[in-house]
């Protein structure tokens, strides 16, 4: 089985191949590059004593393939769409499975072996984009500290080869369900993108109950290390959310939010005391995921992709199994 | 409707009863039951559209029945690496990778089977001197279906299930297709079943005939005794009912003048009055056609059995 495997997608696998090969030898080249220019970047400040503000002054690397990085959220859509949608729909639409499925092989073990080591494959490509990625992405990391933040969370770690087995298994089973490449190509997509964005939008923030801290607003309060912020804002002594400031503005509030007390700031004049004392009753809040949960939220994440492309591997099974050619 | 003949349990390598097929709201196949003794070479015999393809892939296993039982290789057809390698299959599209080579196909089938002759399919497609380098997708449609053929003989299968395999063959390779297929059975250990449009295939190498005709079977035996069996009677207008009682009159035509029966006879007819003739294969299988087409003018052409 393997064999007839690796002659039908040694194609694939090898323009995969390449294609790795040369997202390695890019981000090898500008990584190694980005991690001496944030060395020494933090030499020159550590000697300057300005190393605070390095995260605002500090570029590093390109534009260019910085956005190539961000471009890796669709590398697992790839698997699914050209890997996934045809395994089964194209021998279905050709007739191949015909051949297939007459040689002294069950159809099980053709589908286990098929499947299995295409989804390998795919986890294995997964895998190795993410690794480059996230090794890549060490010096912005540390500088920026964002690895926890939708849309860098999801290009790291363990999370990019649940994706890939996730968009595997729903190309083969809308391409089983379907019989056909094409509509199971566009099935995939969308269903790639919905589902990621259901999870993204609306499950990973309740993942584990955020952390809310309250502060008073001349002392601000700022998580260590690289948080994902939920949610941030002001509340007056009623405890009502103050809009967000847009113009003139004291502390943060807008003038149309400030105490009576403030009513001469507004027009530009410095606080009075009885108006820091008045601005003394509104507090800060953030809400947020601490630093110390990502690989927390990294497994669960993988583990519900995972368990999603279990799902549609049985139904793929079940559909092939009782299939009447 | 169909006399099923009286073979021992072991020598059949086909048995079907009641069998059918529903698509949704459409029947494929129905009451199906047949009975293929094993080293014969069976025709399947039948107007587009009559069950053939639904009949040889529910033999095959590759679908299964709505009701009714079959059992093939005297087992009934299951996913099990010993059954499928028993079965030789070719469906009438030539499922094969386009983008692979014969070449290719070989060593696919040297992978999956047990039992496998690859040599032999070398050899065969030298001799017709078609390329075992090329994608077969390059190859023609002709060409295709012998790289299919010869794939599907290197399995070495008990019964090789064959959906129109002569259709894309040139006269000359047709025959000599029908010819390796006949040395293959005559060598003994293979039963097989080839379906057809055409009689003239049917006569050349096969002494087992299934006919099928609106997802019914119409006639299955063998040939050879159908033969003997059918005549065509023409005589005077007369009345015809004695005839009728003791013999089965598949088709009659009534002209003002005479009369002209087909019957199958149970025993010799003995009126003097009608003239007996033998018939071919291809006026039986035309005569049971015949029988499932509505009359066009009914008071000339009665249905002689209402199955």
């Amino acid at each position: 089985m393997t064999w007839l495997v690796w002659r039908l997608h040694r194609t694939q696998l090898y323009i995969a191949a390449a294609l790795l090969a040369a997202l390695t030898i890019l981000l090898l080249v500008t990584g190694l590059q980005m991690a001496s220019q944030y060395h020494s970047a933090l030499a020159a400040c550590g000697a300057s004593h300005s190393c605070a503000t390095l995260a605002s002054t500090l570029f590093l690397g390109s534009h260019a393939v910085g956005f190539l990085v961000i471009m890796t959220l669709g590398v697992p859509a790839l698997f699914g769409l050209f890997w996934g949608a045809p395994l089964v729909a194209s021998e279905l639409e050709t007739g191949t499975s015909q051949f297939a499925w007459m040689q002294s092989v069950t159809r099980k073990r053709w589908l286990a072996v098929t499947a299995g080591e295409m989804l390998l494959a795919a986890a294995a490509w997964g895998g190795a984009v993410s690794a480059l990625v996230t090794w890549w992405s060490g010096p912005d990391n540390a500088l920026q500290l964002d690895q926890f933040k939708p849309g860098r969370f999801d290009i790291m770690g363990i999370v990019p080869v649940g994706y890939a087995l996730f968009a595997m298994a729903l190309g083969l089973c809308a391409g089983a369900l379907l019989r056909r490449s094409v509509p199971a190509l566009a099935v995939t997509l969308a269903g790639f993108i919905v589902v990621r964005a259901v999870v993204t939008i609306w499950l990973r923030p309740h993942y584990l109950s955020a952390i809310t801290v309250t502060y008073k607003l001349f002392s601000p309060f700022t998580p260590t290390g690289s948080y994902w912020q939920l949610a941030q804002g002001i509340r007056n002594p009623a405890g009502q959310l103050v809009p967000a400031a847009n113009g003139l503005a004291i502390d943060g509030i807008p003038v149309g939010s400030l105490p009576a007390a403030c009513a001469a700031a507004a027009d530009g004049v410095r606080p009075t005391a009885s108006c820091r004392q008045a601005l003394g009753a509104f507090h800060g809040f953030i809400t947020y995921q601490p630093a110390n949960r990502y690989w927390a939220f990294q497994g669960i994440e993988f583990g519900i992709f995972a368990a999603l492309a279990a799902l549609l591997i049985a139904v793929t099974a079940v559909v092939v199994l009782r299939r009447d050619v | 409707m169909i006399e099923v003949q009286a073979v021992p349990e072991a020598a059949a390598a086909i048995r079907t009863s009641g069998l059918g097929k529903r698509y949704r709201r459409v029947c494929a196949l129905s009451d199906c039951t047949i009975t293929v003794p094993e080293g014969r070479i069976s025709a399947l015999i039948g107007p587009n559209g009559a069950g053939k393809t639904t009949l040889l892939r529910l033999l095959a296993g590759l679908t299964r029945p709505t009701n009714g039982e079959l059992t093939v290789n005297g087992g009934i057809p299951r996913q099990e690496p010993a059954f499928l390698a028993s079965i030789g299959f070719l469906a009438q599209e030539i499922p094969l990778y386009r983008r692979l080579s014969a070449e290719d196909h070989i060593g696919a089938g040297a992978h999956l089977n047990p039992r496998w002759d690859g040599e032999s399919v070398r050899e065969r497609l030298t001799a017709l001197t078609i390329p075992l380098d090329r994608a077969v997708g390059t190859l023609s449609g002709g060409q295709r279906s012998q790289v299919a053929l010869a794939l599907t003989l290197a399995k070495r299968p008990r019964l090789l299930l064959l959906d129109e395999p002569v259709a894309a063959l040139d006269p000359l390779a047709r025959r000599n297709f029908l010819a390796i297929l006949a040395d293959a059975v005559a060598a003994g250990g293979l039963t097989v079943v080839l379906s057809s449009h055409l009689v003239a295939d049917a006569e050349r190498v096969c002494d087992h005939i299934i006919m099928l005709a609106a997802s019914r079977v119409q006639l299955c035996g063998d040939i050879e005794e159908l033969l003997a069996e059918h005549q065509l009677l023409v005589g005077p207008r007369k009345d015809t009912s004695a005839i009728e009682r003791d013999h089965r009159v598949v088709q009659v035509t009534r002209t003002p003048r005479q009369v002209t029966m087909f019957v199958r006879r149970c025993g010799p007819v003995i009126d003097p009055a009608f003239q007996a003739s033998d018939v071919s294969l291809e006026e039986v299988v035309l005569a049971y056609m015949g029988q499932d087409a509505p009359p066009a003018r009914a008071q000339l052409n009665s249905i002689g059995d209402n199955q």
